[in-house]
C-alpha cells in the first residue's frame, strides 16, 4: 500500500492516540487485546510446562511395577494438579485467552474488545486463580481428590487439610475470569464487527468462539454453585452431600458434569475454529459447507449440555436416564461428523500444501476421529460399565483433549507466530517436530487402551508386577518423554525464531481473514482504516483491499479523533455509531489482586479480612468507573 | 449506504453486557432451585420434623413489593433515555427506598429463621438458607448500584450514565422476577 502524506498524518495521529505506557508498568495497565493475549499466552504456557512436568513425574512413577519414585500422597496431588492445570490453566486460557483475545477483534475488523478493561480483569483473575491453585501445591497442601473432586472424599471428614479449599476457591476465581471473558467475546462479536460483516460473513473461528462463550456463560454457574456448596459444607458444616442428613453425593457429580461436559466442548471448539482458519489458507480454497460448519459448531455446544450423565453410567442411576444420555451422546456425533467431512472435503478438493500448521491440523483430524470412535464405544452403556474408571477412559480423553484440542492449538501457534512476532519460524524443524509429537502422542496414549482393557484402574499410584501391566506402562512412559522432546523442539523453534527468524511481512501464508491485511505485528489500533468487508474471506477480496487505501486517504472510517471503533448492528453489521473506547487503566490489575487476596483470606479462615478486602474491591470498582471514556 | 441504514443503532454495549450477566445469573439461580427440588426428592419428610413449613403471607407480599419496585426503575430508565436527569433521580430514589425496606425486612426474617433452626441441621435447612442468602445478596448489590447511580446522576447525565441507568434497571427486572421464583420455591412445603 503506497501511503500519501495525508494518510501518513492520519496514521501518525492514530499512533499517538493509541500509544500505551511503555515498560513493565505498561503490561500491568494495558487494555490492548493483543498485549493481554500475549500475557495469556506466556502464563498459560508456563502452566503447561508445570502440568507437563507433573505428567512426567507420574509416568516415571508408573514406568514399572512397584516403583517408589513418588509417595502416594504426592502422586495424588500431582494427578489432581495435572488435570486442573491442563484444563483450567492451560487449554482454556490458551485457546480463549490467547487465540480468542488476539484474533477475534482482528478477524472482525475492530480496534479492541467491547470491554477492554474487563478484558484485562479477566486476565488478572485468571493469573490469581493459577497462583492460588499452585500456592496449595507449593505449601505441601495441594488438592488431591482428582480434578473432579468427588465427595465424600473431598469432604472435610476425609480431606481435612486446606488442599480442597485451594481447589474450590481457585476454581471459583477461575470461573469469574472465564465468565467475564465470555461476556466480552459475545458483546464484541455482536457489536464490533466491521461494517458489512453480517453474521454470515463472519469467520468460522469467531463462530467457534461464539459457541464457546455461550457454553461458558450457561455452564460455569453449575460449577460455581457446586463449589460454593462444597465450601459451605467444609467451612460451615452445611449438608448438601451428606446422606445421613438428607444430602446426596451424586448431587456433586451431577452439578460437576453439567458443567464438565459442556467444558469438553469449550475446550475443543476453539480448536475446531483454528482448524477452519488454517485449512482454507493452505488448501487455497474456501471452506466447504461454510453455513453447515457454522451451525454444527453452535449445535455441538448446545447438545453438549445434554450428555453429562455419560460420565456417571456406573453410579446406579435409573436405566431410563442412562438410555436418554447414551442416545444424546451418540447424536453429538452428527455435528462433529459434519465438520470432519467439511474439513476433509476442503482438503481433497483444494490444493493442500502440507506446511507445519496444516500438518498439525491433519494430525488433529486423525486423533479426533480416533478419540471419537472410542467415545462412541464409551457411549454404549454396557461397554462403559466394563471399562469405567480404567485406563481405557484415560486413553480416550487424552486422544480427545491432547490430540484433538491441543494439536490445533500447537498448529495455531505456528500459523499465527508470524502475525504476533513479525518473524518466520523454521519450517523444516517445524515439520520434523510435528512427526515427533505425533508419534510421541500415539506411543504415550495408545497403550493405555490396552492396559485399560486389561483392567488397570485410573488414579492408582502403583501396581503389582503379577498383573502384567508393566510393558504397556513402560511404553507409555517412554512415549511421554519422547513427546516432551518434541515439545521442547517446538518451544526452541518458536523462541529462537522470535529473535532471529527472517521478517515475515504482513501475510506470509496468503491467509483469508482480516488479521492478514494489517502489518505483523499489528499496530495498537489494528487497522489504519476500518476494512471494507463484502465476504467471509475479506483478505482474498483484492478490490476491497485496494479501496481501503483510498479510504485512508479520504479519512473514511479512520476515526483518528480519539480512542474509537465503529459499533454495528448485531446481525446485519450495519454501521450504527462510533464508540468511544476506554484506554489503559491500573484498576483491573488492582481489582484482580484484591479478589485473589480476598479468596486467600477465605482459604485461611480470616473471614473478616476477606470481607474487608472485598469492600475495598467495591471502592476500587467505583474508582474504575469514575472517569468515563468520553472524558479521557 | 442510505441515511436510514446509517442511523440504525443497536442497544449500547453496556446493556448487552448486563444481558449476559443476567443470563449467567439466571443459570446460577436455576442450578440452585434445581438443587432444592433434587434434594427434596431424596427425603420423605420435607421439611424435617421439628421445623415448621415457612409462612406464606409475608414472603409473598415482600416478593410482590420487590416486583413493584421495578416500576420506578423502569420510569427512571425512560426518563434518563429522554435526558431528564431530575426525574431519573426521583425514580431511582423511590425504588431505592422500597428496595432498602424490602431488604431490611428480609434480613430480619432470615435471622429470625436462623434462630429457629440452624442451617447446619440438614439438607433442607442448607439449601433453604443458601438459596435465600444468594437472592438477598443480589438485592444488596442492586442497592449499591442504585446508590452509585444517585451519586453519578447528582451532577450530570452523560451517555455513559444513561447506559448505566438502563443496565441497572434491567438488573432489577431480573432480580424481581427471580425473587418470584425463589419465593415460590422456598414456599413449596406450604403449598
Amino acid at each position: 500500500m503506497t501511503v500519501g502524506t495525508v494518510a501518513r498524518e492520519r496514521i501518525e495521529r492514530l499512533d499517538r492516540i493509541w500509544e500505551e505506557r511503555p515498560g513493565f508498568t505498561g503490561w500491568l495497565t494495558t487494555t490492548d487485546h493483543k498485549r493481554i493475549g500475549i500475557l495469556y499466552l506466556a502464563t498459560s504456557l508456563a502452566f503447561f510446562a508445570a502440568g507437563g512436568v507433573e505428567a512426567l513425574m507420574m509416568r516415571s512413577q508408573l514406568a514399572e511395577p512397584n516403583e517408589r519414585v513418588l509417595s502416594p500422597g504426592t502422586y495424588d496431588q500431582l494427578m489432581t494438579m495435572h488435570g486442573v492445570t491442563m484444563i483450567f490453566l492451560f487449554v482454556i486460557p490458551l485457546s480463549i485467552g490467547f487465540f480468542g483475545n488476539y484474533l477475534v477483534p482482528l478477524m472482525i475488523g475492530a480496534r479492541d474488545m467491547a470491554f477492554p478493561r474487563m478484558n484485562a480483569l479477566s486476565y488478572w483473575l485468571f493469573l490469581g486463580s493459577g497462583i492460588l491453585l499452585y500456592a496449595g501445591l507449593l505449601l505441601g497442601h495441594g488438592p488431591d481428590a482428582g480434578w473432579f473432586d468427588y465427595v465424600p472424599l473431598a469432604s472435610r471428614k476425609y480431606s481435612p487439610g486446606p488442599g480442597i479449599d485451594f481447589y474450590a476457591l481457585g476454581l471459583i476465581l477461575n470461573g469469574m475470569s472465564s465468565t467475564a471473558a465470555a461476556a466480552n467475546f459475545l458483546v464484541t462479536i455482536f457489536r464490533l464487527r466491521a461494517p458489512g460483516m453480517s453474521l454470515n460473513r463472519m469467520p468460522l473461528f469467531c463462530f467457534a468462539i461464539l459457541a464457546t462463550s455461550f457454553s461458558l456463560v450457561f455452564a460455569l454457574p453449575a460449577l460455581t454453585t457446586d463449589l460454593v456448596f462444597l465450601e459451605l459444607s467444609r467451612k460451615f458444616g452445611l449438608h448438601f452431600f451428606d446422606v445421613g442428613r438428607g444430602g446426596d453425593p451424586l448431587l456433586w457429580q451431577d452439578l460437576f458434569w453439567i458443567f464438565g461436559h459442556p467444558e469438553v466442548y469449550i475446550i475443543v471448539l476453539p480448536a475446531f475454529g483454528i482448524a477452519t482458519s488454517v485449512i482454507p489458507t493452505f488448501t487455497r480454497r474456501r471452506m466447504a459447507a461454510f453455513p453447515l460448519v457454522a451451525l454444527a459448531e453452535l449445535l455441538v455446544a448446545f447438545i453438549g449440555f445434554g450428555v453429562w450423565v455419560h460420565h456417571m453410567f456406573a453410579t446406579g442411576l435409573p436405566e431410563i436416564a442412562l438410555i436418554f444420555f447414551a442416545a444424546a451422546s451418540l447424536i453429538i456425533v452428527i455435528p462433529s461428523g459434519i465438520q470432519i467431512f467439511a474439513w476433509c472435503m476442503t482438503m481433497v478438493t483444494g490444493k493442500p500444501e502440507f506446511r507445519t500448521p496444516l500438518l498439525f491440523i491433519v494430525g488433529f483430524i486423525l486423533f479426533f476421529v480416533f478419540g471419537g470412535l472410542s467415545g462412541i464405544m464409551l457411549a454404549a452403556v454396557p461397554f462403559d460399565q466394563q471399562v469405567t474408571d480404567t485406563y481405557f477412559v484415560v486413553a480416550h480423553f487424552h486422544y480427545v483433549i491432547w490430540g484433538a484440542a491441543v494439536f490445533p492449538l500447537l498448529g495455531g501457534l505456528y500459523y499465527w507466530f508470524p502475525k504476533v512476532t513479525g518473524r518466520m519460524y523454521h519450517e523444516r524443524l517445524g515439520q520434523t517436530t510435528f512427526w515427533l509429537v505425533f508419534i510421541g502422542t500415539n506411543v504415550t496414549f495408545f497403550p493405555m487402551h490396552i492396559s485399560g482393557m486389561l483392567g488397570m484402574p485410573r488414579r492408582v499410584w502403583t501396581y503389582p508386577s503379577a498383573l502384567g501391566w508393566g510393558p504397556e506402562n513402560l511404553v507409555s512412559t517412554a512415549g511421554a518423554f519422547f513427546l516432551t522432546g518434541g515439545l521442547v523442539l517446538l518451544a526452541a523453534n518458536l523462541v529462537v525464531s522470535a529473535w532471529r527468524g527472517p521478517a515475515a511481512g504482513a501475510d506470509p501464508f496468503g491467509g483469508a481473514t482480516l488479521e492478514w491485511t494489517t502489518s505483523s505485528p499489528p499496530p495498537a489500533y489494528n487497522f489504519a482504516v476500518i476494512p471494507k468487508v463484502t465476504s467471509a474471506y475479506p483478505a482474498w477480496d483484492e478490490e476491497d483491499r485496494q479501496t481501503d487505501a483510498g479510504r485512508l486517504e479520504r479519512g473514511e472510517l479512520v476515526l483518528e479523533q480519539g480512542h474509537r471503533t465503529p459499533g454495528t448492528t448485531p446481525v446485519d453489521g450495519h454501521l450504527g455509531e462510533i464508540l468511544e473506547m476506554p484506554s489503559e487503566s491500573p484498576w483491573p490489575f488492582v481489582l484482580g489482586a484484591l479478589a485473589t487476596i480476598g479468596f486467600a483470606f477465605i482459604i485461611a479462615n480470616h473471614l473478616v479480612m476477606a470481607a474487608s478486602t472485598f469492600g475495598l474491591g467495591a471502592v476500587v470498582l467505583a474508582a474504575w468507573h469514575w472517569k468515563e471514556p468520553e472524558e479521557a | 449506504m442510505t441515511a436510514a441504514a446509517t442511523r440504525r443503532v443497536a442497544r449500547p454495549s453496556g446493556w448487552y453486557g448486563m444481558l449476559i450477566l443476567v443470563a449467567t445469573e439466571s443459570s446460577l439461580f436455576g442450578t440452585l432451585m434445581a438443587t432444592y427440588v433434587y434434594l427434596r426428592f431424596q427425603t420423605a419428610v420435607w421439611p424435617p420434623r421439628g421445623v415448621a413449613a415457612p409462612s406464606v403471607t409475608v414472603p409473598t407480599v415482600l416478593a410482590l413489593v420487590l416486583v413493584a419496585s421495578a416500576l420506578p426503575m423502569a420510569y427512571a430508565a425512560r426518563a434518563a433515555g429522554r435526558g431528564d436527569r431530575r426525574l431519573a433521580l426521583a425514580g431511582i430514589a423511590c425504588a431505592l427506598v422500597v428496595q432498602a425496606v424490602y431488604l431490611g425486612f428480609q434480613v430480619h426474617l432470615y435471622f429470625d429463621d436462623v434462630s429457629r433452626f440452624s442451617p447446619r441441621l440438614d439438607a433442607y435447612s442448607s439449601i433453604y438458607f443458601t438459596l435465600l442468602a444468594v437472592h438477598h445478596i443480589h438485592v444488596g448489590i442492586g442497592i449499591l448500584l442504585d446508590v452509585w447511580l444517585l451519586a453519578r446522576l447528582s451532577r450530570r447525565l452523560t451517555p455513559y450514565r444513561r447506559t448505566a441507568v438502563a443496565a441497572v434497571a434491567f438488573y432489577w427486572y431480573f432480580v424481581a422476577v427471580v425473587g418470584l421464583f425463589v419465593t415460590a420455591t422456598v414456599l413449596y412445603p406450604s403449598w
